[in-house]
């Protein structure tokens, strides 16, 4: 049957089920807080990554017990060396406006990825593809330099590879923009309006399951406190993300009142504090030890974040691969963190509050985003923490950029940073360790075995044994540990608040997309 | 004209005696405001920035009379910390707006020809700026924290002073006793430092003491925007900036700070309009930003 | 008159042309460099390299003056750049969230005319009885109050307590009454305060009493002979007010999280965004002197010397 025919059925079904049963258009309205972007594909912010990935569709698709199911791709085949990998592309499957999505589209989008290649440099994959080539009309074949086993992993992320209509290239590639954001995903962009919302519309020729709602509405709310107004007052059914949707208190409320459904995820990513071992106080790892030791977790938890977030004591969680290798934590105990303190020399001088060695003040700048509210008490609690063991702390309340900037350029004392959560953990994470735009390429450079780090992570990325693969990450997270670069404070769960209008809220495989196909609204 | 300013500033015993009993008030508690600012971390009952999980988020109580805040903190405590970050804040942003505007008015006044055409141009262009957009904007080029919030507000105000300034220069420059100590051979400058000055400065000091409660607003508007002080800092415009997550469960985190702002430009409201309406019936609404 | 509004047509561009030149040089003289920020909102890491292919993008690399003269090129054809963190031309964006601030703003205004011509006559008419007093209270409470808290104690009260308003967003009449008020109390109160003085004083003079003698009825002489010249005063206070309201209007978007350019531009301004804080600063001033533009036509127009003077040089 022509493809044409199937479409215009499947919009005719779709049109007579609406008609058939009389029942309004079903929107769900969510908030988001910024702008979605103009949604290239192949670019990061302002570029929303759930935005994108409603759009947008990968080869295969990372699933919740960590495997890689068929997606774009129906199946795959690796060859002996682990360098080639063969995909099968889906042949019932076209871009929202009908172009046919075949070999030619994806190779035409990797290359388009891949022009832009320093942006993508901190993801190996990119450094790593040597050749692209259809085989024919339904067959890709990629070919890498070295045997890199987290490919699949990382043709799963939701940028920079997947696949926008050819058609909507702008001088033959998305570096300089696109037209429209036209992709094979479930949804399709209807309506923009710059600072007040969008519309998703469903996508009638979506190749796959149809998502229940026929359209999603993000609004974009900027200010925690009004997304809770409106959530209550119904202008919007959902509030949905790890980075604070609603703040603790809220959403503790929220819990309270039972009118509302609340729901978190399994813990996502780890929320740390970097800390430089290369300058100031923080290079001496006694120092990082005594840190580790000082602050109490638990209550902060409980308090200031009604214990929305679970402790962290590692860089990864346990559940996170390759991470649940047996290391001991770093408990509170200040007396502890004292005596280290003591024994490395620095000492408490009478009168003083903050201790110093020989001259030098036990003085630390931590740097956070200055205008999260809660980034800003959790570094005022840390610095009342350390007051106490006589640490002193000068906060440095910057706005994002200039925060990214101090994790790139390693002016910080000790920094905020977060893990990148499924599927990026721990791969992806620890690769971009050896980039030196990175907060945890800056904190270790004070490590003597710095370099031998980097090797190991190159290692354990392209090595082919399961086996070695595990004991690589055990010496690397094991090395980290002991080196106490990071204080883990708490591993981040997201969180969701939806009206009673909506009935089954569940949380994605990747933390940065949301699975608006499954949501459904509530039977009356 | 010196000496009549300063034999009237002179007597503050009768200032007292002629005021109503609202001036009264006012005064009182500017007084009494610029004293907790003084000795604040004397009078302060807690540390202002000590943190303490278990006890936060309290209502007023006898140990904490205006509760504690998000993080335990007591919130009295904070309110006198602030007190001295505010005030000084106002000080210091006063006084550069005094020497910009003394300098550069002055400067105009009293040389006078192309000199003065050149500032008067400049200081008309700095008068189209809408002050707070010209604040906003100048935190936009150096940057966010207190520092440099006082340099936004006092560049984004000088001309109204620079302005008012060469206005009192020129007026007093046709004087007869300057016209007499010029012929008798006495340097420009002297008898700028001798004469001018002191009658210019008089006249500021009134219109700086008006002008006390709109900079305050002003700077903890811009503090309240998060642009101010760094924390953990006290300040009331941060104070409330904090509260507003928890604006509809704890309202009265909001109140206090500003609650003590508003009494505090009330007052100097109150002691300026008093200074103004004795010293100088003249000088009014003359200047409006 | 016609003459009046030309030439103070004509001073305009100058005007506009001063300010733009001082936002260009405070912006290149300020201690920080757009190139770094450029590459730091673009998520470039910032190599030497990148700087330097940085500067020559932004034109840095070039005499000042020649910038200057380029920026302003672009400027008057409406092109003021693209957003170094949104990638996004700065003026459509601007104007796009320009109308939610302008209706805030212009509401705020009405309010505080409204509000306070009524107040300020009525104080005047009763001087020194209940109403005087109760009205110079207002007053004074109205300018020390600081307008965002108000904004936070009208939602206490309305939205919270009594559930009458809408506490955040942009929508009917229900929704802009409280931002609205936040803004104009302290202009209302300096108002009302300056038409009562001024009702006072013109109350005061010959002609006043003259058209008493005449027999006219008080209010006839009251709207006739005293209002009219008394708002003389207002009209040209309402000229400064509008700065006021202007800058309260931008703080007040982020109490009632008004979808205006206050958002955009501060948080444009805490990532130093220079494009986005170059033009939005611009642009407020040209709204600034535009709306005192407004003022002083109307001003020449009530005030009959000027009328009068003006009509004679034609």
């Amino acid at each position: 049957m022509p493809r044409w025919i199937i479409h215009a059925a499947v919009l005719l079904l779709t049109i007579g089920a609406t008609l058939g049963t009389g029942r309004a258009e079903s929107r769900l309205a969510m908030s988001w807080p910024v702008d979605i972007g103009p949604l290239n594909p192949h670019l990061y912010s302002p570029n929303q990554m759930f935005a994108q990935a409603m759009v947008y569709e990968p080869l295969v698709k990372y699933q919740a017990d960590g495997t890689l199911a068929p997606w774009l791709a129906e199946r795959w085949t690796i060859s002996d060396d682990g360098r080639v990998y063969t995909f099968t592309l889906r042949k019932d499957v076209t871009f929202s406006n009908g172009e046919p999505f075949d070999a030619a589209a994806v190779v035409a989008n990797f290359g388009a990825a891949l022009a832009n290649l320093p942006r993508h440099a901190w993801l190996e994959l990119a450094n790593q593809i040597r050749k692209v080539e259809a085989v024919d009309d339904g067959t890709v074949r990629l070919t890498l330099d070295d045997p890199y086993y987290p490919i699949l992993q990382e043709l799963a992320l939701p940028r920079p590879f997947r696949f926008i209509a050819p058609s909507q290239f702008v001088n033959g590639g998305t570096v300089d923009g696109i037209v429209a954001p036209i992709g094979t995903g479930p949804w399709v962009l209807a309506e923009s309006h710059l600072g007040e919302n969008y519309v998703f519309r469903r996508n009638p020729t979506y190749w796959g399951d149809q998502p229940t709602y026929d359209s999603v509405d993000v609004k974009i709310i900027p200010d925690p406190n009004s997304r809770a107004i409106a959530l209550e007052t119904g202008d919007i059914d959902l509030v949905y993300g790890a980075e604070g949707p609603v703040s603790p208190d809220t959403f503790a409320r929220f819990q309270a009142m039972g009118a509302l459904t609340t729901a978190m995820s399994a813990p996502l990513e780890t929320q740390m504090v970097a800390m430089n071992s290369q300058q100031g106080p923080t290079a001496d790892r006694a120092v990082r030890r005594a840190i580790n030791h000082a602050v109490d977790k638990d209550t902060m938890i409980e308090t200031v974040l009604y214990g929305t977030q679970t402790r962290a004591d590692f860089l990864f969680a346990p559940n996170v691969p390759y991470a649940d290798i047996g290391l001991t934590p770093y408990a509170y105990d200040p007396a502890k963190a004292v005596a280290l303190l003591e024994e490395a020399g620095w000492h408490l001088e009478p009168g003083r509050k903050v201790r110093s060695r020989d001259g030098e003040p036990l003085v630390i700048e931590l740097c956070f985003v200055g205008n999260d509210a809660l980034a800003k008490s959790i570094s005022e609690v840390l610095q009342a923490e350390l007051s106490k063991v006589g640490i002193g702390i000068t906060l440095v309340g910057e706005e994002a950029s200039s925060i990214y900037a101090r994790q790139r350029d390693g002016r910080f004392g000790m920094i905020f940073n977060r893990t990148w959560g499924a599927p990026y953990d721990p791969h992806a994470f620890v690769s971009s360790m050896r980039t030196p735009a990175h907060a945890d390429y800056q904190a270790q450079l004070g490590l003597a075995d710095k370099a031998e780090i980097d090797a190991a992570i190159g290692a354990a990325l392209i090595s082919t044994d399961a086996e070695e693969r595990q004991a690589i990450y055990r010496q690397i997270l094991t090395r980290l540990h002991d080196a106490a670069i990071y204080l883990p404070l708490t591993y981040v769960s997201a969180i969701a608040v939806a009206r009673p209008e909506v009935e089954a809220v569940s949380f994605g495989a990747i933390a940065s997309e949301i699975p608006f196909d499954r949501f459904r609204p509530a039977t009356q | 004209m010196t000496a009549i300013v300063q034999s009237r500033a002179a007597s503050v015993a009768g200032f007292w005696r002629d005021s109503g009993w609202a001036v009264r008030v006012g005064i009182t508690v500017a007084v009494a405001l610029v004293l907790v600012a003084v000795f604040a971390p004397a009078i302060a009952p807690y540390d202002p920035d000590a943190v303490n999980l278990t006890a936060r988020l309290q209502g007023p109580s006898a140990a904490h009379w205006f509760g504690t805040d998000h993080l335990g903190r007591d919130i009295l405590s904070r309110l006198i910390a602030g007190s001295r970050v505010s005030l000084g804040a106002v000080a210091i942003t006063l006084s550069l707006i005094l020497a910009l505007g003394i300098v550069i008015g002055g400067t105009a006044g009293f040389i006078g020809g192309r000199t003065d055409q050149i500032i008067m141009r400049l200081t008309d262009i700095f008068l189209t700026f809408p002050t707070l957009v010209l604040a906003l904007f100048m935190v936009g080029i150096l940057g966010t924290g207190l520092v440099n919030v006082i340099i936004a507000i006092a560049l984004s105000h000088w001309a109204w002073y620079a302005r008012i300034v060469r206005g009192i220069v020129l007026s007093l420059t046709h004087r007869d006793y300057i016209l007499a100590a010029r012929m008798a051979g006495i340097t420009r400058w002297r008898i700028f430092a001798r004469h001018l000055l002191p009658a210019t400065v008089a006249q500021l000091l009134v219109l700086a003491t008006l002008d006390i409660g709109h900079i305050m607003l002003h700077v903890s508007g811009l503090s309240f925007l998060g642009l101010g002080v760094v924390p953990p800092t006290a300040e009331w415009g941060v104070m409330m900036s904090d509260a507003r997550q928890f604006v509809w469960t704890e309202p009265l985190l909001m109140f206090w700070p500003g609650l003590a702002l508003f009494v505090s430009v009330m007052a100097f409201n109150l002691v300026g309009d008093a200074v103004r309406d004795r010293l100088d019936p003249n000088v009014r609404m003359e200047h409006g930003h | 008159m016609l003459g009046f509004i030309v030439r103070r047509v004509l001073l305009l561009p100058p005007m506009l042309l001063g300010a733009s030149l001082v936002i260009f040089l405070l912006l290149r003289l300020g201690p920080s460099d757009p190139a770094m920020d450029y590459l730091r909102l673009s998520r470039v890491p910032p190599t030497a390299e990148a700087l330097e292919a940085a500067r020559a993008l932004l034109g840095l690399d070039r005499p000042i003056a020649d910038q200057y003269v380029d920026w302003l090129w672009n400027a008057v054809h409406l092109d003021f750049g693209v957003s170094y963190a949104l990638q996004r031309p700065v003026l459509p964006d601007l104007l796009y969230f320009l109308p939610a601030t302008l209706q805030l703003a212009g509401v705020a205004l009405l309010l505080t005319l409204t509000i306070s011509i009524p107040l300020g006559v009525w104080a005047a008419r009763h001087r020194d009885g209940w109403p005087d007093q109760l009205v110079r209270v207002i007053a004074f409470f109205g300018v020390s109050m600081p307008n965002f808290w108000l904004g936070f104690l009208l939602i206490l009260l309305f939205s919270v307590h009594l559930g009458w308003l809408p506490a955040m967003g942009r929508g009917g009449v229900a929704h802009i009454l409280m931002p609205a008020v936040a803004i104009s109390l302290m202009s209302l109160s300096i108002n009302a305060r300056l038409l009562r003085a001024s009702m006072l004083e013109v109350a005061g003079q010959r002609h006043v009493t003259y058209a008493r003698l005449r027999g006219l009825s008080a209010g006839k002489v009251e709207r006739t002979h005293i209002l009219r010249n008394a708002l003389l005063p207002i009209i040209t206070a309402t000229g400064m007010h509008i700065g006021e309201l202007i800058g309260g209007t931008l703080i007040i978007e982020a109490v009632f999280g008004w979808p205006g350019i206050g958002r955009y531009a501060v948080s444009a301004i805490f990532n130093r965004d220079y494009p986005v804080v170059q033009c939005f600063t611009l642009l407020m001033v040209a709204i600034f002197v535009v709306c005192n533009l407004i003022v002083d036509i109307v001003y020449a127009w009530a005030d009959p010397r000027i009328r009068m003077s003006a009509s004679g040089m034609r």
